[in-house]
């Protein structure tokens, strides 16, 4: 089974829930954002833009099936899970940032410093903190940490903490348009599948070859 | 002990101590007190290592060509090519070192290696040639082990045509390695279809080209340090003039098909590659092309090669115009957005996509779209703290070993 996730744009309200879930599900350190939601063509970021209509586009993780940030990790730091996922085992990550250089959707971070430092840095009131808390590992590997080392890299993991419980990712169950969703890819009839099929979905950068897993729906609400 | 080369290790001495220090400090910090970004993810140190490789080239290829196509003029330098190559292929490692996030680490590379990674096989590569040229290093000295070296010399009836035999015998292995080096080096950058200004074909028969010119021209500076300009040696360095020439242009030709294919075919991501090396990087392009050309039009006049002064400056400048064209390796690949599009229904808007930077700042927008990168003090100082290390060596290894040794006819 290939597990991939389709993002409704016409459904999308713009109002970046999922990236606050996601955020905060996976304790993501000051300064770094797994997910993101952007307004195409605005002048400055979270703002509309001064032409057309308003649409919204999260990006994160891509999930490529052939992910050329899995191929050069010299350390097989980041790899394929057995559904299709990628994903960063943070013990084994020597943090040179060669993925950073190969993703050509600029969706991995890296941890410049402590993240229990920048964490400070937002001065939260009586040392509030937020993130799934226990460590999670996958066999044997560790591809969830509540604080990441200083020095190693982290992107979009599915929640793969969450589906080891039968949980759906942070963003699809905190979406309030039922914009996302997650299935089989592999299966024609799936729901992701019949989406991709009857309404149009496309990928970002097809050009690259890197045939990633997470499929967009047009927004229907395009002219100017 | 002259009080130039007791100035020499003074200088690169104090060098290494800061770069040192400055590597300790970081390791503590965090590459936080880079100048790097989450989009802008790699600097000084990568574009260091290419530096160093391209450095490296020369010793190697020098020796090949004597031992292989039989360029005897070049003979007396062949030590101190091999000598260079191992000092630089060894500062290359050092360089990238600072860059990586969690070097304790690194012994993963030897229990988890992934194959498929161009920068393995760039890690595997560097140390064999590090190997290779220090054992022809001491092949080459062999016969002239006196005093106290004599402990560390292998014993050989005929030491003179034992080292002939066997240095012949590793100059194509070192050819070989000399050129895989560059080749895979640029692998690691050329291979990166999501870097439109890395991805190309041209990429690693450049680095080669500039390895030549700047290896040789490395060579050329210790050469002329250890002998002058004397008149024994004017046919080699007419040699070595011509080899760095013609490497140079190769270069240039290489650079400027690629830039002239992308320009006509007028692509938007190309163009903004090319706009961001020849107007946001301007002055920086000029350098790197004059500069080195300038060298080559003075390393090639005859008048000019009666001066030593004035052929190692030449040779400097050739250097500093490599430099930047290292440097160069970097803006066109990070100031540009991958992922960028025409948004729906709007035309003449070509919008990037702005990635979170990484760091934390209570003034700033947390997602930007173009970073302006300029190494920090921390980066400059560890990177000057290679530099350093690099001449040490070469000092010492001239200092301590038989490789300036007299010159047979």
């Amino acid at each position: 089974m290939t597990r991939g996730m389709v993002i409704d744009l016409e459904k999308c309200i713009g109002c970046r829930s999922c990236v606050v879930a996601c955020k905060q599900h996976n304790a993501q350190p000051a300064g770094n954002w797994w997910n993101r939601v952007f307004t195409p063509g605005s002048n400055h970021h979270l703002t509309p833009p001064e032409k057309g209509e308003e649409y919204f586009l999260p990006v994160h993780c891509q999930h490529c099936r052939n992910a050329p940030c899995e191929k050069v990790c010299p350390v097989g730091a980041t790899y394929r899970h057995d559904d299709g996922s990628i994903l960063v085992d943070f013990e084994r990550c020597i943090g040179c940032r060669y993925c950073m250089a190969a993703c050509p959707y600029g969706v991995r971070q890296f941890n410049w410093e402590d993240p229990k430092k920048t964490m400070k840095q937002y001065e939260y009131q009586n040392g509030y903190s937020y993130g799934y808390p226990r460590d999670f590992r996958l066999n044997g590997r560790l591809v969830y940490m509540p604080s990441r080392f200083k020095g190693v890299v982290e992107k979009c993991n599915f929640c793969v903490h969450y589906l080891d419980k039968g949980l759906d990712p942070a963003c699809v169950r905190g979406c309030p348009g039922k914009a996302r969703h997650v299935g089989d890819l592999d299966d024609p009839d799936s729901n992701v599948s019949i989406m991709i099929r009857e309404k149009n979905g496309f990928n970002l950068l097809p050009e690259k070859g890197t045939e990633p897993t997470v499929f967009y729906l047009p927004p229907k609400r395009k002219e100017v | 002990m002259t009080n130039s080369k007791k100035i020499g290790f003074l200088v690169t001495g104090l060098l290494m101590v800061a770069g040192f220090l400055a590597w300790i400090y970081q390791y503590k910090e965090g590459l936080v007190l880079t100048d790097m970004r989450n989009s802008y993810s790699w600097g000084l140190y990568v574009s260091g290592l290419a530096f160093f490789v391209g450095n490296a080239a020369g010793g190697l290829v020098l020796s090949s060509l004597i031992y292989l196509f039989g360029v005897k003029s070049l003979k007396p330098f062949a030590k101190i090519g091999a000598l260079t190559a191992f000092a630089n292929v060894t500062a290359a490692m050092f360089s990238i070192l600072p860059d990586i996030g969690q070097p304790i680490r690194l012994y993963n590379m030897i229990l988890h290696p992934n194959f498929y990674s161009p920068l393995i096989w760039d890690v595997i590569v560097l140390n064999l040639y590090a190997v290779l040229s220090l054992l022809y290093l001491y092949i080459l000295m062999l016969p002239d082990f006196k005093g106290p070296l004599t402990k560390i010399a292998l014993k050989v009836d005929q030491p003179k045509e034992f080292s002939e035999t066997w240095a012949k015998g590793l100059a194509p292995f070192s050819l070989v390695a000399a050129i895989g080096i560059h080749v895979i080096t640029a692998w690691i950058f050329a291979t990166q279809g999501g870097r439109d200004w890395w991805n190309s074909a041209v990429l690693a028969p450049d680095f080669i080209a500039v390895a030549v010119a700047s290896g040789t021209a490395v060579v050329f500076i210790v050469s002329l340090l250890t002998y002058g300009h004397k008149y024994e040696h004017q046919e080699a360095y007419r040699s070595m003039a011509i080899i760095i020439a013609t490497a140079y242009f190769i270069h240039i030709f290489f650079m400027y098909n690629d830039f002239i294919i992308h320009y006509w075919y007028g692509a938007k991501e190309a163009l903004e590659t090319l706009s961001i090396t020849f107007i946001d990087y301007g002055l920086t392009h000029a350098f790197e092309v004059v500069a080195p050309l300038a060298a080559v039009i003075l390393l090639l006049n005859k008048k000019i090669r009666q001066s030593s002064g004035v052929m190692i400056a030449s040779c400097i400048l050739l250097i500093l115009g490599v430099f930047a064209h290292r440097f160069l390796l970097m803006p066109a690949a990070f100031d540009k957005i991958q992922l960028s599009m025409n948004p729906l229904g709007l035309q003449h808007i070509y919008w990037s996509v702005p990635i979170a930077s990484g760091r934390y700042d209570p003034f700033i927008d947390t997602f930007v779209t173009k970073w302006h990168y300029f190494p920090s003090g921390i980066e400059i100082t560890i990177f000057l703290g290679v530099l350093a290390f690099m001449c040490f060596v070469v000092l010492v290894a001239m200092d301590r070993f038989p490789i300036a040794g007299e010159v047979e006819s």
